[in-house]
């Protein structure tokens, strides 16, 4: 929390004062400058929830926008993971292919099943590394 | 037994901070929402492998269960699926699988994965609900690999890359024997 907020006193200020000149906003408008904050905000964050790249574009050149928080919406970390999977058409004519062939386990497959059969199945012994 | 799996609860939040691995979202789903799932929404149970032969026990990897329905975006009917069981197919989802970096190749994660497996085909044997996919997504083509090699087959092509193992005959194996 002191962090944050010696971030938000700091550094945060600064940067958005410095936003809201760049926007044309008196300093008396800072409600207008969170507004539009909120509103481009909101629009790169629906596009990273699609899994879209947001690059800047001049000329040839192009530079993507990344920011860890972009990277945590496209990797939807707090969903409980499961639930509901609903599958393309793709994806269901696939696993139909699997549900419908044959049963050929690979070896790994059939050593994990032996394995899980062994009533003496021990973990492996772990080694880690000294500590720096 | 110097390595023991737990289930994860309150008394383990000490050890989930040191936990490192290169995929951010396993770590942070772990320190963040894994302990949340488990106790307050019930949405999935996670599996910490504790390893105490150096003492203090350290965190040295973890699962996460769930349970999934496999259903289709689309309600187009073709024709080819009719062979199929009717959706949506029920499953468990192995919702994450994650081995501390200083403890790699060193064989845990596919002691984590077979356990995984092993409670998976012990439900589906002996619990009181059926159910016919394991399933899990690979995040990318390394954990695809790992997935590929225990026989799970990929769903598409992109990542995160839906990979799933149809229980039927494995439990038919096992109930033979």
């Amino acid at each position: 929390m002191s962090r944050f907020q010696a971030l938000t006193n700091a550094v945060l200020d600064a940067e958005l004062d410095r936003l809201r000149v760049r926007l044309g906003l008196e300093p008396n408008q800072k409600a207008e400058l969170l507004r539009e904050m909120a509103a481009i905000a909101g629009w790169v964050a629906r596009q990273a929830e699609l899994g879209r790249t947001i690059e800047a574009r001049r000329d040839g050149e192009s530079e993507p926008l990344v920011h860890p928080a972009l990277e945590r919406l496209r990797t939807p970390v707090e969903q409980p993971v499961g639930a509901r999977l609903a599958l393309s058409d793709a994806e269901i004519r696939r696993l139909a292919a699997i549900l419908d062939g044959g049963f050929d386990p690979p070896p790994a497959l059939r050593t994990a099943l032996a394995n899980l059969a062994r009533a003496d199945r021990q973990p492996p012994p772990l080694h880690w590394p000294p500590a720096a | 037994m110097a390595l023991r799996l737990e289930p994860l609860n309150r008394s383990h939040r000490p050890l989930l901070a040191d936990f490192q691995n290169p995929q951010a979202s396993l770590v942070e789903y772990l320190q963040r929402y894994a302990l949340r799932h488990a106790e307050k929404d019930l949405l999935a149970r996670t599996y910490l492998a504790l390893d105490a032969s150096v003492g203090t026990p350290r965190l040295a990897g973890y699962f996460s269960l769930a349970t999934v329905s496999v259903e289709r975006a689309s309600v187009a009917r073709q024709p080819e699926l009719d062979r199929l069981p009717r959706f949506p197919i029920p499953g468990i989802l192995l919702a994450r699988l994650a081995v501390d970096t200083r403890v790699r190749g060193q064989g845990l994660g596919r002691y984590l994965f077979e356990t995984a497996l092993g409670l998976t085909l012990q439900l589906a044997q002996t619990g009181p609900v059926a159910f016919r996919l394991f399933v899990t997504d690979a995040l990318d083509t390394e954990a695809a690999r790992f997935y590929h090699y225990f026989g799970l087959a990929p769903l598409g092509d992109d990542f995160p890359c839906r990979m799933v193992l149809d229980l039927r005959p494995l439990l038919a194996g096992r109930s033979s024997t």
